[in-house]
């Protein structure tokens, strides 16, 4: 046994595992969230925002008078404090749950993919997402209970979609580039429906560029509560997947051999992301490759472990949003762009990345 | 979880159709606990069909499978890994996995929901590595590994998962003689240690003469042979599933059988005038007598085949020097039954027979009593004997066999020349191209 082939010099290390960088990415993320509030579209003091937070947070115990010494608007203190509070940390949290709910069903398509340029957005559903929410928009379907029927709506675009992958994936033409093409396809189909049912809606004038470009304002906590929800319950069930998930990258049959349900688990998770990636899209519209990055920075950090790969995709996802939504605002003071803009300014090049890459090594295979 | 009596693997009438191809066609296979079969036959013979509908992969289309005593397709995919592992011929990982926590994987099945690998598992996995030579390696990425090595990685994988029952589907066909030698060696240690069922799917057929206890031969989804190897294996049979002409040895270290493939059996006549190739046209000979008509043959185009022949003979080594497959007796001793076995392998693979002018005498007597079997079957051309020169020495016999084949139908010719004309005109022995 002596004679076997060593292990050329240059051959990748063995991808380990490091779980403590999860808790070094929720660190990051919670000092993230706490002192992104300071950036918004009006200029608060940056003290101001602070001492409101700590007040809000502690239910007033802390800072009784919060806005002292600050330049108060005419509404008063109360005003400095719902815009602190209910606008911008509304919106941040919202930044940090989609992110996450993003990054976590990228992760998982992905490895039920076997495919590391899988993503929601490429993939077509987040627009069939997207689309279900507009139709509840454009036709006023139930106008009292929108907060229902929009993410219901946005799971039946994002779950049908995913289906239609499913079968292309299924079918014997099923490689990589067939999914993939499918995938951009119906992305760009859906998206096309979707731009014209908002151009003639029958309601008048809706943004066309909140649903294609992702926008993260005008929510209000009811919103954010139900994305909230429905990303945690949803992100909470893939992330016990993690095991199958690294079993599913040896191929279905092997994984079958050693116990995995392959069908069954793959059918599974393909919905759970749909449904976790349609409430991430349900209020926000489009918002592109946050499920494509997330996934191989974590992978790059803390190793390849799908136990690990999906948590931390989550954390990086909410991190990225929240890094975009707080970059749009240090880059153009005084708006807030929409959200997709920024995400595709730092995804599509890494994209590229990954296509390249991959044509110089060979580690993909068929779905 | 089984009875003590109930087999590891068992097929009933298995069949199972892809589309309007037949993988598998009423298997019947029972493989007793503690087992080392070799699964073998030609490709697209239903050896891998056979283990995925064992793996419960795919649902027979009538028959049943079980393992253990229990339907394979009733347990749950937890319950079947924990029965059965399977090393596949090749897979491709596509993360650098520590070959470590590849074994791991193994342990999938016997995990709780969610529950994290013990320490118990880690020793098991440490134990296997150790069981594969891989215990240095433990932290080495799987891509960074050799062909042989991942093999073994995924062997000790199998191990693991604690299975009594491991499916392997040419495990060696990657891998180089040493590292063939290597893993089947442990397999087949591993299998009396742990008193674990194996069943492999085998292409060469010397490997699986080597270590398996039974060989099964599947030729178009039926089960055509089964037995010890010592019994299955035989040049008929390689001639008759694989279409190969072959010399059976025997090792004489292990004793066990092994085949020397020699040329492919050219394909039968399935009608006047079908071309047929070039041959192999067999030439009885001897004492020279067989030279000129070899060397015709050869130059002509045609595969020779000759014998029975003494060692020592002029025309054997003609016979060789032109390539041809020869039957070969100890010089002056009577065609003993295994030649005449051999013999009758090459006169059945001949398109045409040749009788060049030999002495015939007691001990080269079958030589014409085995062609004899062959009148009305394949052309048989004599080559007529100078006048005047005494060539019976079996008290008349051989005049007689001359005689009796004439009177079937043989042919005489005169000489080469005549010989070549004669096997052209015949339809079933087209002219070389």
């Amino acid at each position: 046994m002596g004679a076997s082939v060593a292990a050329p010099a240059d051959s990748p290390r063995a991808s380990g595992r490091r779980p403590w960088v999860l808790v070094l990415l929720l660190a990051f993320l919670g000092v993230g969230v706490f002192f992104s509030p300071i950036l918004g579209t009006v200029s608060v003091a940056p003290d101001t925002v602070l001492r409101i937070l700590l007040h809000q947070v502690s239910g007033g115990a802390l800072f009784s008078h919060p806005c002292a010494g600050a330049s108060v608007p005419a509404s008063g203190c109360a005003g400095l404090i719902e815009i602190v509070w209910d606008a911008r940390l509304s919106e941040i949290m919202l930044a940090v749950v989609v992110g996450a709910g993003l990054g976590i069903s990228g992760g998982t398509l992905q490895g039920v993919f076997r495919n590391p340029l899988a993503d929601p957005f490429l993939l077509g559903i987040s627009s069939g997402g997207t689309l279900g929410a507009a139709v509840v928009v454009v036709f006023r379907i139930g106008v009292a209970d929108q907060n229902l029927l929009l993410p219901l709506f946005a799971f039946i675009g994002a779950i049908g979609t995913g289906f239609v992958i499913l079968v292309a994936a299924r079918s014997r033409f099923g490689s990589v580039e067939t999914l993939l093409l499918t995938g951009v396809a119906l992305s760009s189909f859906l998206s096309a429906v979707l731009s014209l049912l908002l151009l003639y809606s029958p309601t008048g004038s809706l943004q066309v560029d909140f649903w294609l470009l992702g926008n993260l304002g005008s929510l209000d906590w009811t919103q954010d509560g139900i994305v909230f929800g429905v990303v945690l319950v949803a992100g909470t069930l893939l992330a016990t997947y993690g095991r199958e998930l690294n079993l599913l990258q040896l191929g279905p049959d092997v994984a079958q051999s050693l116990g995995v349900d392959s069908r069954k688990v793959r059918v599974r998770l393909l919905l759970l992301a749909s449904v976790t990636t349609a409430a991430a899209v349900a209020f926000t519209g489009i918002i592109g490759f946050v499920g494509l990055v997330s996934p191989h920075v974590v992978r790059r950090i803390a190793g390849s472990d799908y136990r690990i790969v999906l948590p931390g995709a989550a954390l990086v996802g909410a991190g990225f949003l929240l890094a975009a939504r707080d970059l749009s605002l240090v880059a153009f003071p005084g708006t807030l762009l929409p959200i997709g803009i920024f995400t595709s300014f730092a995804g599509a090049p890494f994209f590229a990345y990954l296509l390249f890459r991959r044509r110089g090594t060979s580690t993909m295979g068929s779905p | 979880m089984s009875g003590p009596t109930d087999p590891a693997l068992r097929l009933r009438q298995v069949t199972v159709r892809f589309g309007e191809r037949m993988a598998l066609q009423d298997v019947n296979l029972e493989v007793p606990k503690g087992q080392f079969l070799a699964l073998t036959g030609p490709n697209g013979s239903g050896k891998t069909t056979l283990l995925r509908a064992a793996l419960g992969f795919l649902a027979p289309q009538s028959g049943s499978v079980e393992l253990f005593g229990s339907e394979v397709l009733s347990l749950s995919v937890a319950e079947r890994a924990r029965r059965v592992a399977w090393v596949p011929q090749e897979e491709n990982p596509r993360e650098n996995v520590p070959l470590l926590d590849y074994v791991l994987y193994g342990r999938y099945a016997h995990l709780e929901w969610l529950q994290g690998e013990t320490a118990r598992d880690r020793e098991a996995a440490l134990r296997a590595l150790r069981a594969v030579g891989l215990e240095e390696r433990a932290e080495d990425g799987i891509l960074s590994v050799s062909g042989g090595e991942k093999q073994r990685a995924i062997l000790a994988r199998a191990l693991v998962q604690e299975a009594p029952l491991v499916l392997l589907d040419e495990p060696t066909s990657h891998l180089d003689i040493a590292h063939q030698l290597d893993l089947l060696t442990r397999v087949r240690e591993l299998s009396r240690e742990r008193n674990v069922t194996v069943v492999a799917a085998l292409h060469d057929l010397n490997l699986a003469a080597r270590f398996s206890d039974r060989i099964v031969v599947l030729s178009r989804g039926r089960r055509v042979a089964d037995g010890a190897p010592t019994e299955v294996l035989s040049e008929e049979l390689l001639a008759r599933v694989w279409g190969v002409v072959a010399d059976l040895r025997r090792d004489p270290r292990t004793g066990a059988p092994y085949l020397l493939p020699h040329h492919l059996v050219p394909p039968a006549p399935s009608g006047p005038g079908t071309f047929l190739g070039k041959g192999p046209v067999h030439v009885v000979g001897g004492g020279g007598s067989g030279a000129p008509y070899l060397r015709a043959l050869s130059e002509a185009g045609y595969r020779v085949t000759a014998g029975a022949l003494h060692l020592l003979d002029s025309d054997l080594e003609t016979a060789e020097n032109l390539g041809a497959l020869t039957a070969v007796e100890v010089p002056f001793a009577p065609i003993s039954d295994e030649v005449r076995e051999r013999l009758r392998n090459l006169l059945q693979a001949a398109k045409a027979i040749v009788v060049a002018p030999f002495p015939v005498g007691p001990s080269n007597l079958p030589n014409l009593e085995e062609v004899r079997g062959w009148l009305g079957r394949v052309p048989i051309l004599l080559v007529r004997r100078p006048s005047g020169v005494e060539w019976d020495f079996a008290g008349g016999r051989a005049r007689a066999l001359e005689e009796e084949l004439l009177r079937g139908g043989a042919r005489q010719v005169a000489g080469a020349a005549e010989m070549l004309a004669a096997l052209a005109a015949e339809p079933s022995v087209p002219l070389p191209q």
